[in-house]
């Protein structure tokens, strides 16, 4: 198992990497503005829009703008400077990402909590009242768009524009070591919001795989050795029907991570995926490759820690 | 049962979808909002006072969209930015709020003298004035002197100076670095600076600039070592209030200047604190939050139609302000290209736009005046252009559009139908918002003169420096573009965007890419007048040879809207967009 881990970490670095080259030629290749016009604002003076190019280090060929690139990052663990405000962009990232976490995890509890404990219901309540209203609930959340989601929880629910105030509104967040409660309180709605679809699209996924477990024979056989039926689902039924359910969470949690680009923006949240959608339409390629570097680190991360999880779930699977 | 629970499901998933709709439609960002608003002319008019009751103290949160474009005074060029950077500093002469046409001395101690030849202009500043910590130290001309020399290095790149500064004695060897110090301006004491110019120029009005707020050599020279400079994160202040914290893209904090004094500096500054939250993407949403919470005032975006609507016909009308002078919008057509380099197909195009139709996509009536020529009100030289009625031009005489005479000028220009029937064209606009329907309704305008017009839409970035703002673009026609002055004179709207000499390969202004030698050589003489009432003649005069070519089509003159709380006394600043100016606006029961 050692050695499994090992083996995932070094193929980690390999993936960073192409996933940095490619960042890199796509941006290079098709850019969708110049960086240097765009900071010299309404100026059409050739010389300060030079001496942007400079500063900005884009007069340099590809390759070498490449391996400065590189080299800083592997040295020093610096994604260089925002060309849009010159701020240093492992410093935006880092002061970002506790937002993003805290979005991205404290939603995942939520959807988890909803989507699993939906899930078992409906399984074993099938055709029940409970069941088809958990379904038809779910399916609305599924055709529902976070963005409009937002905005309508926000007109509903919001205690500055709400028609009834109830949680803290948009641009409401602030740090969890700056104020613990009012952290909470700002991130309920968001939390609810972004959860809503992963919970329904869960919930559904489960009690499809619950379902069909629970008609397995061994299911029979465990009821009839005289197991309590609350032993049978949840040590027998859920831990077999909830194996791609952690496949699936690791790999949206470590989506999230990179940026709940909608959430952050219908909520004002200052995070990663904001961040990198402004630098996409402003084409701050620094910032891209820094936000896409750090959401590539999540998924594969997490992707490994899904893995683990899966043996420790399942005793069939065994790595080498 | 089953059949039952479907349907049951089925009616609460419409009624879910029904409510949803009702909740939306308030802020469905509806384009036709404004036709008219239902507002009067009183509706909207801007503060240009302080409140009679206004009191010291108070936090005030600005609510933004995006973030500055520098913070830096020496490189600073939007709106924003100026709402974030005056109440900070002193520069040599600023703008009242009332007032977008005449500066009165900040920093200086009296009016810019200028010699009768025009070429000297000499500017007595305030003693006493001190800098903020960890400087503390007096101002004194050389602060001037380096600032302004400052913004002519590469490590600064400021976007201006060589339109309004080159013409300083000494600039050109500076720049190559030959000389260490510009040498055409003088400071012969602590409190006097000179510049001694080479030609005639905007120079004066320029002084009202950021570029001329004071910035300390000894303090600077570290942050201005590094390419480029940081000294915007780490400034020190002239003004009422001073840098506290700078988080890029959330948030901007100002405190108190403790070394300000209120004697020296006209500006009451009643707040204590200032907080600049950005960031707030969703308009809808930061609108209503403004004008249903407290202490809170827009920064850099209009609220939407809907919102405009909704809150001119309610009981909060005094929460919103419209105000004029904010710029003016255009559709540029490429005069060097077919069918755009015949002057009756351009003129044919003026004469049948709907420019009321473009009017509502912004918001109606209130948010803007139809445009008859290129100066814009609050703009010197704009009564002497004509004002509201311009020069009487029968191609803009109709801002609903003449379709007649319309296909009367493609007649003189070819097309006997009285329709357009070359190839197509293309238009490069906007993708998104109000922008977004203006291409749209631009399109549709010239679709109904017989012009096939494939419309690419773009983010804005992109359309400016991929498309309109790239000569060797196959771009003909860009419906999105505009301008505003930087400050009152005339040829800061004009000779930008419509001197030949001023075509570029990159982030090039003069859209219409014209290039008459008449209208050039008119600039280059009116460029050298120094009197203002002269200045303002010639270039109401060049604006009437730019508006008979013809070279685009304008359709507003802008009257930015900006909304507050209901317990914020707003001033507005309308040399700046009408944005608030912060070292005027207070907090009422601030006090209490």
């Amino acid at each position: 198992m050692t050695h499994y881990i090992v083996r995932r970490l070094l193929w980690i670095v390999v993936l960073l990497f192409f996933v940095s080259t490619l960042t890199f030629v796509v941006f290079y290749l098709l850019p969708s503005t110049d960086p240097a016009l765009l900071r010299a604002g309404r100026s059409s003076d050739p010389e300060v829009i030079e001496a942007i190019r400079v500063q900005l280090g884009l007069n340099d060929p590809m390759l070498v703008q490449y391996w400065n690139y590189m080299k800083d990052i592997v040295l020093h663990f610096d994604f260089g400077y925002s060309y849009v405000n010159n701020a240093e962009v492992r410093d935006l990232i880092l002061d970002r990402l506790p937002a993003t976490i805290s979005l991205a995890v404290g939603a995942a509890v939520v959807w988890l909590v909803l989507g699993i404990g939906v899930g078992v219901i409906s399984a074993v309540f099938r055709r029940s009242l409970v069941d088809r209203l958990a379904m038809g609930g779910a399916l609305l959340l599924v055709s529902a768009p976070v963005y409009w989601l937002g905005l309508v929880a926000l007109l509903l629910f919001a205690n500055d524009i709400g028609a009834f105030p109830l949680f803290e509104g948009s641009g409401s967040y602030v740090p969890l070591t700056e104020d613990p409660a009012q952290w909470f309180a700002s991130l309920i709605m968001p939390w609810f919001v972004l959860s809503a679809t992963f919970a329904a699209i869960y919930a559904r996924l489960l009690r499809a795989n619950l379902i069909e477990t629970l008609s397995e024979d061994y299911i029979r056989t465990a009821r009839a050795k005289g197991l309590s039926e609350r032993r049978v689902i949840f040590k027998h039924g859920l831990r077999s029907a909830i194996t791609p359910i952690v496949t699936l969470a690791g790999l949206d949690i470590g989506v999230l991570l990179g940026g709940a680009i909608l959430t952050e923006t219908v909520f004002n949240i200052p995070g990663v995926g904001r961040l990198s959608y402004d630098a996409i339409t402003r084409g701050d390629l620094p910032i891209v490759q820094g936000t896409v570097l750090f959401g590539a680190f999540f998924i594969v991360v997490l992707t490994l820690v899904v893995d683990v999880v899966y043996a420790k779930l399942d005793p069939r699977v065994r790595y080498r | 049962m089953t059949t039952l629970l479907r349907r049951a499901v089925a009616l609460l998933a419409l009624l879910a979808l029904l409510v949803a709709a009702g909740c939306g439609d308030d802020d469905g960002g509806s384009t036709e909002a404004g036709d008219g608003g239902g507002g009067s002319a009183e509706v909207g008019a801007p503060v240009t006072e302080t409140a009679s009751d206004a009191q010291k103290g108070g936090e005030l949160t600005v609510l933004s969209a995006g973030d500055v474009d520098y913070l830096d005074p020496g490189k600073a060029y939007y709106a924003f930015s100026f709402m974030v950077l005056y109440p900070m500093h002193m520069t040599l002469y600023a703008f009242e709020p009332g007032n977008p046409e005449e500066a009165a001395p900040m920093l200086a101690d009296g009016d810019a003298e200028v010699s009768d030849d025009g070429l000297t202009v000499t500017v007595k500043i305030k003693d006493g004035v001190r800098f903020s910590p960890p400087v503390d130290r007096e101002v004194t001309s050389a602060d001037v002197k380096y600032a302004i020399e400052r913004a002519f290095t590469k490590e600064v790149t400021n976007g201006y100076v060589n339109s309004y500064f080159a013409n300083i004695k000494g600039v050109d060897a500076f720049k190559k670095g030959d000389a260490d110090e510009i040498s055409g301006i003088e400071t012969p004491d602590d409190l006097t600076i000179v510049f001694n110019l080479t030609r005639g120029g905007p120079l004066v009005g320029a002084l009202s600039m950021p570029i001329t707020a004071p910035v300390p050599k000894e303090y600077a020279r570290e942050f201005d070592s590094k390419n480029p400079s940081t000294y915007g994160e780490n400034q020190v202040t002239t003004g009422p209030y001073m840098l506290d914290s700078y988080r890029p893209g959330r948030e901007i904090v100002l405190t108190r200047n403790p070394n300000w004094d209120g004697e020296l500096d006209p500006r009451p500054a009643y707040l204590d604190r200032i907080v600049f939250s950005e960031g707030n993407d969703d308009a809808t949403v930061a609108s209503r939050q403004i004008l249903e919470g407290k202490g809170m005032v827009s920064g850099d975006f209009p609220p939407p139609p809907a919102v405009i609507k909704s809150t001119v016909q309610g009981d909060t009308k005094e929460l919103i302000q419209f105000n004029p002078g904010s710029g003016t919008r255009w559709v540029s057509m490429d005069t060097t290209r077919p069918p755009f380099d015949d002057l009756n197909v351009r003129k044919a195009v003026l004469a049948g736009f709907d420019s009321n139709a473009m009017r509502l996509t912004r918001g109606g009536e209130l948010i803007g005046d139809i445009a008859t020529h290129m100066l814009y009100p609050g703009v010197s030289g704009f009564e002497e252009a004509g004002g509201m009625e311009g020069f009487g031009l029968d191609f803009l005489s109709n801002p609903s559009g003449d379709e007649e005479l319309a296909a009367e000028y493609l007649r003189k220009a070819g097309f006997e139908s009285g329709k357009y029937e070359g190839p197509p064209i293309l238009m490069v606009g906007e993708n998104a918002g109000v922008d977004q329907a203006a291409a749209q309704v631009a399109q549709r305008q010239f679709e109904k003169l017989g012009f096939k017009v494939n419309l690419r839409q773009v983010p804005g970035d992109t359309m400016y420096t991929k498309f309109c703002n790239v000569p060797s673009s196959d771009t003909q026609v860009c419906p999105n573009v505009g301008w505003i002055r930087d400050f009152a004179d005339p040829e800061t709207v004009l000779g930008p965007t419509f001197n030949g000499n001023n075509i570029v390969p990159e982030n090039n202004v003069n859209w219409p890419e014209l290039d008459d030698p008449a209208i050039n050589k008119a600039m280059d003489e009116a460029s050298a007048l120094t009197d203002p009432d002269e200045r303002a003649r010639a270039w109401a005069d060049i604006d009437r040879m730019i508006t008979e070519q013809a070279p685009l089509i304008p359709w507003l003159w802008d009257k930015f809207p900006t909304i507050h709380s209901t317990d914020v006394q707003g001033v507005n600043a309308l040399w700046n967009q009408g944005s608030y100016d912060l070292a005027y606006t207070s907090l009422a029961g601030a006090g209490s």
